[in-house]
């Protein structure tokens, strides 16, 4: 077994990938890398940033990638040639010195300034992330549990029915009121389907376990909290396509598997997709490709200790 | 006793050390020796092997998971089907349960019966009465209590792995509700003992700590003031302090947990009115002193070894200590950096992020000193000090990756990612590790009286030294890729697929880093009982413990030593020797430089 995945590691493709790798760290160590800038293969840095907010974000881990670079490059540098110029030599000994009082106000100084500048405009950037959505944002009621996720649309009204997160039951896992006339109308879907330029504002919940609201691409980490709801969650796609979204909070047997397809798609074609679901759930006309919707059983858990499925290199 | 301290006080003190010394000064017969052994030094070396069999163990943790990461569900080669069926399945792969379970206990052992043991139980308990020329701790007794109740939590630990449902899988930070109730972590057994074992093991610090702070206030030296003690006690000393206000924190939080599996309370469960966001709040008041517990004592270390075998001072002694003191004090008010998208109010994490920012002024401080201590040094390259300058490197990586997360909006992103775990094992590993290894090389000819092998002790440093950054570096890409940490298969997720060749560089480098510890752990167990025997002070060091002889009689110092200077006079102009060791007075035409 052994020997075929090794054999398997060197095919020709991966083992130029495995060359490019090692070439690769080997640059970066030297010249402090630039990897932030690059990324041909989309293997040495940032993947693609898909919203406006991503973007913010991306410029501040450029600005700190550069700034550590520097400082990275310098101390370093300076360490290691004094390291190889005051190694023992024959005839000169170590010079006696207790310190410099001017030196460690200067040192204490620089970088105090610098990290308070960095705090203060990090938080800048935070606060602009999490100002209130827009009122044109479309609202979407985003709910986890062991081990999937559920998203829950407005329906015809325009408006999410109403939930509070203490009626959050197996039964009555979105906490919505069953008397509600609204309930009946939301759309009920496995995958996060969303209009590009449009901004999109989540209200994360979860029904058992802390879960996360994780997408790479749109530089966005949320820990969805049983008991509240996490309302200050929004974002606006630049760009349309497939992505996944992940939970990143170690939520017990299945995590590595809790991902939910999402598509960025046209607001037109997301017109396309949500107002027949809409009007089906309004009893409007019954359109068929209904969403199923299926409840977190636990006895699924149980069937997730098969093993993880093989990796083809 | 009187609280101010004078000589004859302390005087006092020490005879008072001695004459409990008489009474078990003799060997006990047989195997009790090493049982039952109230002197600091056989206690430092019980902490020693037990946690390097700590270390091997999860060490090999660390590899069964880095093999499932390159080679998702393929059987782990030759040893897949010796492991439980908590971790593998039938055929040897890793299971992704076990996985979590190999999480878990991996970060748990490491922390609390690896690092923690190495560095306090070991070097404190060796360390501090050599160092500040006491007969032994305050209360021997309560020292030999303390690691047995630390030996108790392993046990404790190891057996949740044979308990019904296994051990715990809900990460060494085991956040509730999905720890504290059983329905969703399906290991309540196993969870209750991994509680248990952390609140004993908390006894044992908390023991420990007392012990130390008792010792360093009351038992100095004749002469031996505050600012003359050596750095590494300092370090212990402050780490103590932290143990003392963080751990029962812990505690109280574990416990908590206990009563919500097995009692019904629901402390941490929403639907009784508990709060989840509760247990990340003592979690991490306790978390974050302890990520300083675990680089105090590292830096103390490291600051003694540089200055040795630069041959000059300790550069810039004071600011060392008042760097420790302020990332002592500042340690306690950032815990909310560990939860800025826990789902805490916003305006709290601008507020931690303003103080994580603050708190990377002293470890700055701490390497500028570093550097300035080699500086115009005539450096001798030893394997301890090789293992030292590597740690300063290693820890400015580990301290300018943490600068990303320290901002709010880039945690945003990398929160959780692959990046933040290069982050910690390059301070963790990088710094605590490498400062273990360079100290145990270090006070090797003092604690077994015999020299290591110094082949392979360079053998092993290069090893670590190339295997560990080839092992940790690309975690910073994988972060950077959005690899999320703390799932047993990347390749479920598209857009990580094409990392994997990455994922297969570290595990190359991990398996070179495993084989790196192997001849670590047979120099010091073959050169302790064959190795050629040690002069008491081959470094030619100025401290007290290198002023006794080889093998280190009870009650350490025949005479109590007087000390006269501070703890690094090198090369001072004017003396034959290029040391002056603490005990000996400066000759009357020389004066020292005050530090």
């Amino acid at each position: 077994m052994t020997t075929t995945m090794l054999s398997q590691l060197f095919t020709k493709r991966s083992a130029s990938r495995l060359l490019t790798s090692g070439v690769f760290l080997a640059s970066l160590v030297m010249a402090g890398g630039a990897f932030a800038e690059q990324r041909s293969g989309n293997v040495y840095g940032l993947p693609p940033c898909v919203t406006t907010t991503g973007l913010q974000i991306d410029s501040i881990i450029k600005m700190i990638f550069w700034l550590t670079a520097v400082v990275f490059v310098l101390t370093q540098g300076t360490y290691i040639y004094y390291l190889i110029v005051y190694r023992r030599r024959p005839g000169v000994s170590a010079h006696y010195s207790h310190g410099n009082n001017t030196l460690e106000i200067i040192w204490t100084t620089a970088p105090t300034i610098i990290f308070l500048a960095l705090a203060i405009y990090s938080n800048r950037v935070w606060e602009e992330i999490h100002r209130p959505a827009p009122d044109n944002a479309l609202t979407i009621d985003v709910s986890s549990y062991q081990f999937g996720w559920q998203m829950r649309y407005p329906g015809v009204s325009g408006k999410l029915a109403p939930m509070d997160v203490r009626k959050i039951t197996p039964q009555n896992p979105f906490g919505t009121d069953p008397e509600n006339p609204k309930t009946a109308q939301d759309v009920i879907s496995t995958d996060l389907v969303i209009p590009v330029g449009r901004p999109v504002h989540v209200l994360l919940h979860a029904r058992d376990v802390i879960h996360s609201f994780y997408v790479p691409e749109f530089r966005l980490y949320q820990d969805c909290v049983p008991g509240r709801t996490i309302g200050w969650v929004w974002f606006q796609a630049t760009q349309t396509g497939d992505f996944q979204l992940a939970c990143n909070q170690l939520c017990g047997t299945g995590h590595y598997n809790m991902k939910a397809p999402i598509k960025i798609v046209s607001e037109e074609e997301f017109q396309k997709w949500l107002t027949p679901r809409q009007q089906k759930n309004a009893g409007i006309i019954p359109t068929p490709p209904s969403v199923p919707v299926v409840a977190p059983s636990p006895a699924k858990a149980a069937s997730l200790t098969a093993p993880v499925a093989g990796n083809k290199l | 006793m009187s609280v101010s301290i004078t000589h004859d006080s302390i005087a006092t003190v020490e005879t008072h050390g001695k004459s409990h010394h008489d009474d078990h000064g003799h060997r006990k017969p047989g195997i009790m020796h090493y049982l039952w052994n109230t002197d600091h030094k056989m206690i430092a070396l019980q902490f020693l092997w037990s946690a390097t069999f700590f270390l091997l163990f999860g060490g090999a943790m660390a590899l069964a998971m880095r093999w499932q990461l390159a080679f998702p569900g393929h059987p782990i080669p030759v040893i897949g089907h010796l492991l439980p069926h908590s971790v593998v399945n039938d055929e040897g792969a890793i299971i992704p349960s076990g996985y979590n379970v190999l999480v878990t206990m991996h970060g748990t052992i490491l922390v609390f019966f690896v690092a923690m043991p190495l560095l306090i139980g070991v070097f404190g308990n060796f360390l501090i009465p050599l160092k500040i020329g006491a007969g032994d701790m305050a209360f021997p007794a309560l020292n030999e209590l303390s690691y047995w109740l630390f030996a108790l939590s392993g046990i404790l630990m190891l057996s949740s792995f044979w308990v019904p449902g296994g051990a715990p899988g809900t990460g060494w930070t085991a956040y509730a509700p999905l720890s504290s109730v059983a329905a969703y972590n399906q290991t309540p057994m196993g969870q209750t003992l991994w509680c248990a074992a952390l609140f004993v093991n908390g006894l044992s610090s908390i023991t420990g700590a007392v012990n130390y702070i008792t010792t360093v206030i009351t038992m100095r030296a004749p002469g031996m003031t505050m600012f003359r003690m050596p750095l590494p006690v300092w370090a212990i000393f402050l780490t103590a302090i932290l143990l003392i206000l963080a751990i029962p924190v812990l505690s109280a939080a574990a416990a908590l947990i206990i009563f919500d599996l097995n009692f019904g309370t629901t402390f941490y469960r929403p639907s009784g009115y508990g709060q989840p966001l509760l247990w990340q709040h003592l979690f991490w008041f306790f978390g974050h002193p302890e990520v300083y517990i675990l680089i105090l004592p590292a830096m103390g270390l490291t600051s003694e070894i540089l200055s040795v075998f630069s041959r000059k001072p300790v550069f810039g002694y004071k600011a060392m200590v008042w760097a420790m003191i302020s990332i002592g004090f500042l340690g306690f008010i950032v815990w909310g950096h560990h939860m800025y998208v826990s789902g805490m109010n916003l305006t709290l994490s601008a507020a931690f992020s303003v103080s994580t920012m603050v708190i990377a002024v002293p470890s700055a401080i701490k390497t500028f000193n570093w550097m300035g201590t080699i500086w115009r040094g005539s450096i001798h390259y030893t394997v301890p000090m090789a293992f030292a300058v590597s740690f300063v490197s290693m820890f400015v990586i580990g301290g300018l990756s943490g600068i990303f997360m320290a901002s709010t909006p880039v945690d945003l992103f990398v929160h959780h990612t692959y990046f933040i775990v290069a982050h910690f094992h390059y301070v963790l590993f990088g710094g605590s590790m490498f400062a273990i290894f360079a100290a145990v090389y270090f006070w090797f000819p003092k604690m077994s009286g015999r020299m290591f092998n110094n082949t392979l002790g360079w053998v092993h440093f290069w090893m670590t030294f190339v295997f560990f950054n080839l092992t940790f570096f690309p975690m910073h890409n994988l972060g950077l890729g959005g690899m999320m940490r703390r799932i047993a298969d990347p390749t479920v997720y598209d857009c990580l697929k094409q990392l994997q060749p990455l994922n297969v560089v570290c595990t190359i480098g991990a398996m070179g880093l495993g084989l790196a510890t192997l001849p670590f752990v047979w120099n010091i167990i073959w050169s302790m009982m064959y190795g050629p025997k040690a002069p008491a002070n081959p470094w030619n060091s100025t401290t007290l413990e290198w002023t006794v002889s080889n093998p280190i009689p009870h009650g350490n110092f025949a005479v109590t030593p007087t000390v006269y200077h501070g703890p690094y006079e090198y090369s001072v102009p004017g003396l034959a020797k290029d040391f002056l060791p603490q005990n000996e007075k400066a000759p009357a035409h020389i004066t020292l430089e005050a530090h």
